[in-house]
């Protein structure tokens, strides 16, 4: 039986144009042929000292941003530094527990896990901020339109409505704003609300309470504040309608490991060009005033939080 | 010594019978046509005889048994597959290995297609097609040899000169046929197959055209064509087409 | 005649069956109906899709350069994975007849691409090595099958007249060649898959398309996102023009050179550490037997049970929901139905439809229906109706070009669509909607930000809450459901095939 002709993706020869191999045959050859040159990428091993920061608000042009950082560390610790940048909370504790990263900028939450991970990490500077953070619950004026201070009063509003948090793993779009309802009200989230969702970060928070695809939202007070500077928030369509109680938060973790690998005294440099970094545009990658000591026990009260609500064991 | 003996044996295909209680001895040195109108089971009783010791036969099936997007050589080659290391094999795809290029072509130019060894079969016509599959069947070297129409697309007389070298070449031989006058001519026992039996099976000298015309009466010869095209093989021309769809009508073919 | 007789009544049989088959399809969806989550909300999405419909107009880039070295990354895995999975399939399909093969096949393809790399990154971090495993792993599982079941449709008669020879051997010379053109067929359409899988991977941080598409729709950045998304699309609709044979073995020396470097390369202890210990519960580490059932059963009782019943429910009605848009959209890139004025804007819209992410798609759906179910289940149900749409189109399409040397008289308009061209491509459209069914439960995995509970939910919660454990054993109960969808899906596909297919001889 004849092959089927129609079926050549290839075809460029007919019986007019007779070719003397078929050209799938050639492709066949060389398919075989190339198989043998594939061989595995190589991968680069070299001694640098690398760094990643937690997604959190604007994360355009990364690289850019973070470059700088990595260029004034570098110019203070002397060794090469590098920035990689990631999408999740989960891939820079990952990158973190692998070594793969020496530093990380993390978040209360994640910065818990990490140093739960690595033993002998700690936790080296806190932004100026983070001593006292704080998160808004936001609402859809179409839902909620008397502000009060009471979280418990707003029960009636709140019930058979929809709430979403921000990122499954943020320490002020998540851990603490599920805490303070837990405790608010006695219920779990997906109890008190007829729908719970995870926007994914902050400013998906804002955008979506906004257009009303969700009726609250849980939202870091720095990512919300900036937004309105900026004119991005249609203040008439969404406001904040409780403020939360302070908590620790965003914190430069360092492994225990690496002044064995850098030599002695590394972290301490490191921690001091960490609280020495005062460049406005430096800091505004952050986005922090500048940075202050800050050690694991800060942030105990994180633990116990995630703990009391069964996201970590 | 019988090479092949079958005792009130019933063969068929997809679970029909198509021959019922034969019984049959072949011996070696023996070339014998099996003729018979088409569905006669012919290929049946070719194909079974082929399963008893498939490693020791050169078999050469309808022309479907060529690979198309190979070249003529490659067709040929590998009925020469056991003669040479896996990695030999596979390297010849890349490039034809020297030696096996000589004794291919010297295949071919006994059958006269030396000159289209190098394109894929299927630019080739149906009876430079018949000969590349016959190279094969001669390419296995083999002492028995089991054909199935091999010169039914040749006119007859390139198809007895070519027929005769395959027997000559052959110790043992049993060749489905369809030319009355070629079996009477090339073999010397000829077995006819007929509404789910043997009908005869006598010396080639005691038969005479009249035998065959009584044979072929009521079987239309024409239908020969149609009858024999295995469409299953194809299936549905779109199966071939469909990247997501390969296995869709598969299930027929599962055995 | 007989054989006339035959045909009709197998065609008769095989309609009655297809009917049936999209019956169950129906009652399938009908049941799940009442208990999927299917609420829509007012919105006021005016002011957030006007952003994104300006956005689709104006797009824009200020940095050419890391746009083409996102375009180029994204190319890079996709052809890498595709060049070492293909030949991969190929091998393992050759032993496919052996039950473990078709166990490990059907176990790598039944894990989401996103949930490899989240699996591959805890051992190799961020890098290429992560990357390109998580494509080539499960598409060398996808290889295999269809690979597979490809080589088993070929003539066998010349397997017959081969001397006795490996298997490998035997099928280089036989079944391979004669297998080729679709084997290649398939593999370029693979190919587009994983340019897809490719860019999707940036959501979690490779730095391919879905990088920058991610932070681009993140931030509101919508002129950027279109760029990208507009890119993208350019990419795959250029494909035949680009993806020329011969550069090919160019492109791969290319590939590999583009590959992001890795930093600080993780040490192999990882991997025995999360073999070891990560992914199993610490009462079974502690040798506590009692314990671990508590855990497992609390597992398997609370979120595996609810995330597999959610993600049973809405893949099962964007499964029929799919094959609705298919029926809608297929003509539109057929010639034959639409004539060669909407050919072209049809096929851009079915390009579109396969070509936008279903995470972008379901965004939209978010914003102008509330959060629920149903912007999934359209999301879903558009994207892989446009990818059905077009393999069905293209199957139309070929048929159609060898017709017009031989004219057929047939009706012409919708009595052609109806008549005709469904009836007629029906059996491969459904054979099609059966494979896609494997990927549309693993899609509705990962749409778990729309708070809807599926499985891929509680997985991607797993992962942020770094519970290894958890995320190792729902993954597995996800790979079950779809080895045993994959099997259901065989034996519809199997009774969707024409009967009047008889079988070859010997």
């Amino acid at each position: 039986m004849r092959a089927s002709k129609f079926t050549r993706p290839f075809e460029r020869c007919d019986h007019n144009h007779p070719c003397e191999e078929p050209p799938e045959m050639k492709l066949f050859q060389r398919l075989v042929a190339s198989a043998a040159l594939l061989a595995a990428a190589a991968v680069a091993q070299a001694e640098t000292f690398v760094f990643t920061a937690i997604p959190d608000q604007d994360e355009s042009r990364l690289n850019e941003r973070f470059g700088k950082v990595a260029d004034y560390l570098s110019e203070q610790l002397d060794v090469e530094v590098k920035y990689i940048p990631v999408k999740s909370y989960a891939a820079a504790i990952t990158a973190f527990r692998n070594n793969q990263v020496q530093l990380a900028w993390f978040g209360g939450l994640s910065g818990v896990q990490a140093r739960r991970l690595v033993p002998d990490s700690e936790a080296l500077a806190q932004g100026v901020e983070d001593e006292q953070f704080k998160s808004y619950i936001i609402a859809n004026r179409k839902v909620a339109l008397t502000i009060n201070e009471d979280l418990a009063s707003y029960a009636d509003v709140m019930k058979g409505k929809t709430f979403t948090f921000g990122s499954k793993g943020s320490t002020s779009g998540r851990l603490m704003p599920e805490y303070f309802l837990r405790e608010a009200f006695n219920k779990a989230p997906d109890e008190l609300f007829d729908r719970v969702g995870f926007s994914g970060d902050h400013s998906r928070t804002v955008t979506q309470v906004e257009s009303g695809a969700w009726d609250f939202g849980a939202v870091n007070f720095s990512v919300w504040d900036d937004m309105v500077a900026q004119g991005q928030v249609n203040t008439d369509k969404v406001q904040v309608i409780w403020t939360s109680p302070t908590y620790p938060d965003y914190q430069w973790t360092i492994r225990g490991d690496v002044d064995g690998k850098f030599g002695n005294g590394f972290k301490d440099k490191v921690r001091s060009a960490l609280l020495n970094m005062k460049d406005k545009d430096l800091l505004k990658s952050f986005p922090r005033e500048g940075f202050i000591p800050a050690t694991n026990a800060d942030y105990a009260p994180i633990e116990t939080t995630a703990k009391a609500i069964g996201l970590l064991d | 010594m019988a090479l092949f003996s079958l005792q009130q044996q019933s063969l068929g295909y997809a679970g029909r019978i198509v021959l019922r209680d034969i019984s049959l001895t072949i011996r070696a040195g023996e070339k014998i046509a099996l003729v018979g109108p088409s569905g006669a089971g012919k290929s049946t009783l070719l194909h079974h005889l082929h399963q008893l010791q498939p490693d020791q036969i050169a078999l050469c099936p309808q022309a479907d048994g060529l690979v198309e997007l190979l070249s003529a050589y490659h067709n040929i080659f590998m009925g020469g597959l056991d003669r040479v290391s896996p990695l030999a094999a596979m390297w010849n795809l890349i490039r034809p290995l020297a030696q096996a290029r000589q004794q291919v072509a010297q295949v071919a130019r006994q059958l006269g297609i030396e000159a289209q060894l190098w394109q894929s079969v299927d630019r080739l016509s149906g009876g430079q097609r018949q000969r590349v599959a016959l190279g094969r069947a001669l390419y296995r070297q083999q002492a028995i040899f089991l054909g199935d129409e091999p010169v039914s697309a040749l006119d007859p007389l390139q198809g007895k000169l070519l027929l005769e070298s395959v027997l000559s070449q052959h110790q043992t031989a049993v060749v489905c046929m369809h030319n009355p006058e070629l079996t009477l001519a090339l073999f010397d026992r000829v077995i006819a197959v007929a509404n789910g039996g043997i009908l005869f099976d006598r010396p080639a000298s005691e038969l005479s055209q009249h035998d065959f015309d009584a044979l072929y009466q009521g079987g239309s010869m024409t239908d020969e064509h149609a009858s024999n095209q295995p469409t299953a093989d194809q299936g549905l021309p779109t199966s071939c087409i469909s990247p997501a769809q390969p296995g869709f009508n598969q299930s027929n073919r599962e055995q | 005649m007989l054989p006339a007789l035959l045909t009709r009544q197998e065609t008769h049989s095989s309609a009655r069956r297809l009917t049936a088959i999209i019956g169950l399809l129906w009652l399938a969806a009908l049941v799940c109906l009442p208990w999927a989550d299917l609420d829509i909300r007012a919105t006021e999405p005016l002011d957030e899709l006007a952003r994104i419909g300006w956005g689709l107009i104006t797009p824009g880039w200020d940095d050419p350069a890391s746009l083409v070295q996102a375009l180029g990354q994204t190319v890079a895995f996709a052809l890498l994975a595709v060049a070492i999975s293909a030949p991969l399939g190929l091998l393992a399909a050759l032993m496919f007849h052996w039950w473990p093969v078709r166990l490990l096949a059907a176990a790598l393809r039944s894990v989401h691409e996103i949930f490899w790399a989240l699996i591959f990154m805890q051992i190799w971090g961020l890098s290429a090595t992560t990357g390109l495993l998580a494509i080539l792993v499960p598409y060398t599982g996808v290889f295999t099958k269809v690979f597979a079941e490809t080589l088993a449709l070929q003539n066998r008669t010349p397997e017959q007249s081969l001397p006795p020879a490996w298997r490998l051997i035997r099928w280089l010379y036989t079944r391979i060649p004669q297998a080729l053109p679709p084997l290649l067929q398939y593999t370029r359409y693979r190919f587009e898959c994983a340019l897809r899988s490719s860019a999707i991977l940036g959501f979690i941080g490779l730095p391919t398309l879905g990088f920058h598409l991610e932070t681009a729709f993140k931030q509101g950045q919508y002129s950027e996102a279109a760029m990208l998304l507009w890119a993208f699309v350019a990419l795959i609709a250029s494909i035949r023009y680009w993806l020329r044979p011969k550069l090919i073995p160019v492109y791969l020396l290319i590939a590999i050179w583009l590959l992001p470097e890795t930093i600080g390369f993780s040490n192999p202890g990882y991997l025995w550490q999360f073999i070891s210990q990560d992914i199993w519960p610490a009462p079974l580490l502690a040798g506590d037997l009692s314990g671990t059932f508590d855990w497992y059963w609390k597992l398997l009782s609370g979120q595996a049970w609810q995330g597999l019943l959610q993600t049973l429910l809405l893949s099962q009605l964007a499964l029929l929901l799919t094959l609705l848009i298919v029926l809608l959209v297929y003509p539109l890139a057929t010639r034959r139905l639409v004539g060669p004025k909407i050919w072209w804007p049809g096929r851009l819209l079915l390009l579109l439809m396969r070509s936008t992410p279903e995470m972008v798609m379901a965004y939209v759906f978010l914003l102008l229906l509330g959060p629920s179910g149903l912007p999934a289940v359209l999301a879903l149900a558009i994207h892989n109706g446009g990818l059905i749409g077009f393999l069905v189109a293209g199957k139309s399409e070929m048929e159609y070009q060898r017709q017009q040397q031989q004219p057929l008289q047939e009706p012409s308009g919708l009595l052609l669509y109806s008549y005709v061209e469904t009836p007629r491509q029906l059996p491969a459209l459904l054979a099609w909607l059966f494979y896609r069914w494997e990927v549309i439960l693993r899609e509705s995995a990962i749409l778990g930000i729309l708070g809807i509970t599926t499985l891929g939910f509680y997985i991607d919660s797993a992962f942020e809450e770094i519970r290894y454990d958890r995320a190792f054993m729902l993954i597995l109960v996800t790979a079950l459901l779809n080895m045993l969808v994959d099997g259901v899906s065989r034996w519809l596909r199997r009774l969707a095939e024409p009967q009047a297919v008889s079988a070859g001889r010997g």
